[in-house]
């Protein structure tokens, strides 16, 4: 077998890399089309004719400054790692936008292929490319694709593995020509790169030496580190001024001209518009959804839909899920003989993973929304109509796209901020991302709320959540007054044209967050759930026997041997600190154990109050629980605390890698500890005073 | 002497002479002798070379005095000195009489000429009626000349432009962070975009090409364009 070809894929968001991406490995993987949705490095595997072939998914952008996070992550990919091939996809509705991207690549001396995505879409609107002629003009094949149909696909790996071997006869190196004057300093800075520094490469040298015309930050730290950084920069302080005096504009512009100038020059004989149409079906609904009256009321009404749907039809599957988690701990406790191991698997997994499971249905119909709003398009149009509300929370639209994730889950919603240049606004919407209520908190509200409040349990589920919006807004606003006070960066966000969705698409897209909660069933709550039934089992009673008689006694006292357990005495001994909120030491266990996921704070209450052990409406069991261990008032106080503090150990993680900082990571935790605590505090006080207890 | 000397020269002599006389100095003939060999040459000079001039001419004169006379001629406004690094201070003398008036665009830096006795003679009247006495003037008007005016088209802030206007993109105010980010979206220095929707201080949407963006109402104000076409 031949060597392993590594290829990576770039191009512009929106182009259909990631279906091009899904045709070329047959990997599942999400499709979405808000800019900036294959946030994280993909990578599959495929083979043709012989040849095995790495793909990496770079994330969508479109330049390769170092102005934002995910184009420094797909240019240093390609520098560092210096794939074989790297497969441009260009929409071929947008070529001259999409080329941009590509004179980059063509400056970074890598072998390349472009993809001409979308040819149906742009053959309808009456765009012709010759694309035979624009390959030998710029020395670069172009292979002609349609991503949703998997067509050029077979065409696509058989160029790539031509170019890979050399074997591709239009492949030639070319050169952006930048012109006299720029190609002058361009020379001179190269020159001194090569011999001065530790970049010795002929292509690379030449594109660090353009990228210091371009005032590119991550260069110039390179240069700045290395030796040779004063000859380097006394020149580029030159060429620089130099070039200002001639062409009387600074060199940065030039050479984002000059890109744009070959592009003009490469489709000028190429490229033809056969008709002009000003305005597409997808402007006419903009019309309606961005409208400035209609627009809000709608985007309310679709985010109203979208809870409904995850309460109401979500309600059938759970009710099932419930039922059958119910039969298990029947069957189980008939089958099994008393003893250690039984009680474990009922009181310890049953009833822990169970209680957590029936909530799954509600996760998966919200992600499916939330997948739905992107796939179509909407998702960017969200933040449009968002945009001038974000701005008192200075903030702009983009930061809403994380805000909305946040229902369904904190952990992609805070890689979501990715798509936020300014590291401001990354780190204010960081902060903030966790008071929007994420699903994996539903099944604690459900479970207290339908315990204590009855047929309002709906009615108080949602306060909780504006509640949380609302803190969102609130600590919004007091981090721009006092942490940020700086200026909001530039809002400018492309709205993708409107697409039906798959049904495929939707599901894969769906599945592939959703099932994250399924692989935490299986690992961080199972373990979870053990760990605090094995905390809240030792020391064992001293009377414990397998006798009946003495077993019902053992029920009767079971409180008083809890109590005096490991976990217990854990209860108790930061008892103190939340005993002010009127929590007692099973609510304390449960808010320190719901640190790892929130879905344990239900199992941890399941475990202690050992409901698997009860055969039947499990559920009910619990509730009744709840019922006799709380108050409404101390119930909805805990529900405030379990919404303001830090969701799950997965989303610290996160915060500290997007940030980079355990210092911002700390203050999320600090901060939104403390918030917690005031505000289940204000509420039982207050909730007292006003003799609602 | 005075003969030897142009007509605009001469005024130029006889106004100092009277100068002269008024500040009742010493010495006046030879002071006049500088002041010819000066106003012949049209070279920056030195007190020292200006030594060396009427050494030619037969007349010696100590450089303290040369240079006494030149501080004076610059002190009435009537030479310029000028300090070179390192250097003894060159004095230059006004053109006063080949006098015109300056027409200077700021856009291409062209400098037109005129003249016009009307101006002139007003001029003086000013002067006089102030009870001022006018040695020399210079008169610079700025701004655009004629090519420049019509190369140019008015430009106007993004937000102001009403939907349906086919636009063109004239530059960007502000950091380079706005211009970088459009750009690289394909909204680059002169390239046409016709905006889709602009209401209130809100975001709008433009369409460029093929593609459409929303910019927020901070960065459009930030976006300068120049109207191509109104379409209604």
């Amino acid at each position: 077998m031949a060597k392993e070809i590594r290829i990576a894929i770039a191009g512009n968001p929106n182009s259909g890399k990631t279906t091009i991406f899904n045709n070329l490995t047959g990997a599942r993987q999400k499709v979405g089309n808000w800019p900036g949705v294959t946030v994280e490095k993909k990578e599959g595997m495929t083979s043709y004719n012989g040849h095995a072939i790495r793909v990496v998914d770079l994330p969508g952008t479109y330049s390769l400054t170092a102005y934002s996070l995910e184009e420094i992550i797909a240019r240093n990919y390609i520098i560092e790692t210096q794939p074989d091939v790297v497969v441009d996809v260009i929409d071929a509705s947008n070529l001259e936008r999409n080329l941009y991207l590509a004179t980059q690549l063509i400056d970074l001396g890598v072998k390349l292929v472009f993809a001409l995505n979308m040819v149906d879409i742009a053959r309808s609107r009456g765009l012709v490319t010759d694309h035979a002629k624009l390959s030998v003009l710029m020395g670069i094949p172009f292979v002609s694709t349609v991503g949703t149909r998997n067509l050029g696909t077979r065409d696509l790996l058989e160029t790539i593995v031509r170019v890979a071997e050399d074997r591709e006869s239009v492949s030639r190196h070319i050169h952006i020509d930048y012109g006299l004057e720029l190609e002058e300093e361009i020379e001179k800075l190269q020159g001194l790169i090569r011999t001065h520094t530790s970049f010795p490469d002929k292509h690379h040298s030449r594109w660090m030496g353009i990228k210091l015309l371009e005032n590119d930050e991550e260069v110039t730290k390179q240069i700045e580190k290395g030796p040779g950084k004063r000859e380097v920069f006394d020149q580029l302080e030159k060429s620089k001024a130099h070039i200002h005096n001639i062409m009387g504009e600074e060199s940065e512009a030039l050479v984002a001209d000059r890109r744009y100038g070959f592009i003009r020059g490469a489709l000028k004989e190429t490229f033809q518009q056969t008709r002009r149409d000003r305005r597409y079906l997808s402007d006419q609904v903009d019309m309606v959804l961005t409208n400035r009256l209609l627009g809000f009321p709608i985007f309310i009404f679709f985010i109203w839909a979208m809870f409904q749907l995850t309460f109401t039809l979500g309600q059938y599957p759970t009710d099932w899920i419930d039922a059958g988690v119910g039969l298990l701990g029947q069957f189980v406790g008939e089958v099994m003989g008393a003893g250690l191991l039984r009680d474990l698997i009922i009181n310890g997994v049953i009833s822990g993973v169970g209680g957590v499971v029936v909530f799954l249905p509600n996760i998966f119909i919200l992600f499916f929304c939330i997948a739905l709003f992107e796939d179509t398009g909407y998702m960017a149009r969200a933040a449009f109509i968002m945009d001038k509300v974000m701005h008192t929370l200075g903030l702009h639209g983009k930061s809403f796209i994380p805000m909305i994730m946040g229902f369904g889950c904190n952990v992609p919603a805070i890689m979501a901020t990715r798509v936020l240049e300014s590291r401001r606004d990354r780190i204010l919407t960081i902060l903030i991302n966790p008071l929007i209520s994420c699903s994996a908190r539903l099944p604690v509200y459900v479970l207290i709320a339908g315990a204590l409040f009855g047929a309002r349990a709906g009615n108080v589920i949602f306060s909780i959540y504006l509640i949380g919006v609302a803190l969102a807004i609130l600590m919004g606003q007091i981090f721009k007054r006092t942490l940020f006070r700086g200026e909001i960066a530039p809002f400018v966000l492309e709205l993708p044209p409107y697409r039906m969705p798959t049904l495929k698409g939707t599901i894969i897209h769906m599945w592939d967050r959703g099932s994250i909660f399924i692989k935490r069933m299986g690992t961080v709550i199972l373990v979870g759930s053990i760990l605090i039934w094995a905390l809240s089992s030792f020391p064992m009673a001293p009377n414990h026997s397998s006798d009946p008689g003495v077993e019902k006694q053992y029920a009767a006292q079971r409180e008083e041997f809890q109590e005096n357990t490991l976990l217990g005495r854990l209860g108790k001994a930061i008892g103190p600190v939340l005993r002010p909120l009127g929590f007692d030491w099973r609510e304390s266990v449960a808010l320190l154990t719901g640190f790892v996921a929130k879905e344990i704070v239900v199992s941890t209450f399941g475990v202690l109050y050992h409901v698997g052990e009860n055969s039947g409406e499990e559920s009910e069991s619990l509730r009744s629980a709840i019922r006799s261990a709380m108050t409404p008032l101390i119930g909805y106080g805990f529900m405030v605390f379990v919404l303001v503090y830090t969701p799950c150990l997965a989303t610290v993680a996160a915060i500290r890698r997007e940030t980079g900082s355990w210092g911002w990571t700390g203050f999320s935790v600090g901060y939104s500890l403390t918030l917690a605590w005031i505000l289940a505090f204000i509420i039982y006080r207050g909730g007292l005073i006003l003799g609602l207890g | 002497m005075e003969r030897m000397l142009g007509k605009d020269h001469r005024d130029i002599y006889r106004q100092f002479k009277i100068i002269f006389e008024q500040e009742g100095l010493h010495r006046i003939d030879e002071r006049l002798a500088i002041l010819e060999a000066f106003l012949g040459t049209e070279s920056h000079l030195t007190a020292v070379e200006l030594a060396g001039i009427l050494k030619e001419k037969g007349i010696t004169f100590s450089e303290d005095f040369i240079r006494e006379n030149l501080e004076l001629f610059s002190r009435y406004g009537f030479a310029q000195e000028k300090q070179f690094e390192d250097q003894a201070p060159r004095y230059e003398h006004h053109h006063l009489g080949m006098h015109h008036d300056h027409l200077i665009c700021v856009r291409c830096g062209t400098i037109l000429e005129f003249k016009n006795t009307e101006i002139e003679a007003l001029q003086s009247v000013v002067a006089r009626q102030m009870g001022f006495h006018d040695l020399q003037h210079r008169m610079e008007i700025y701004g655009l000349c004629d090519k420049c005016l019509k190369k140019r088209e008015p430009t106007i802030p993004l937000i102001m432009a009403t939907p349906g206007e086919r636009v063109r993109i004239a530059g960007f105010l502000g950091g380079r962070g706005v211009e970088r980010r459009l750009t690289s979206m394909g909204l680059n220095l002169g390239a046409e975009v016709e905006v889709i929707k602009s209401s209130g201080p809100g975001p709008l949407i433009v369409a460029s090409r093929e593609t459409r963006v929303a910019l927020g109402f901070g960065t459009a104000k930030q976006v300068l364009v120049s109207i191509m076409e109104k379409t209604g």
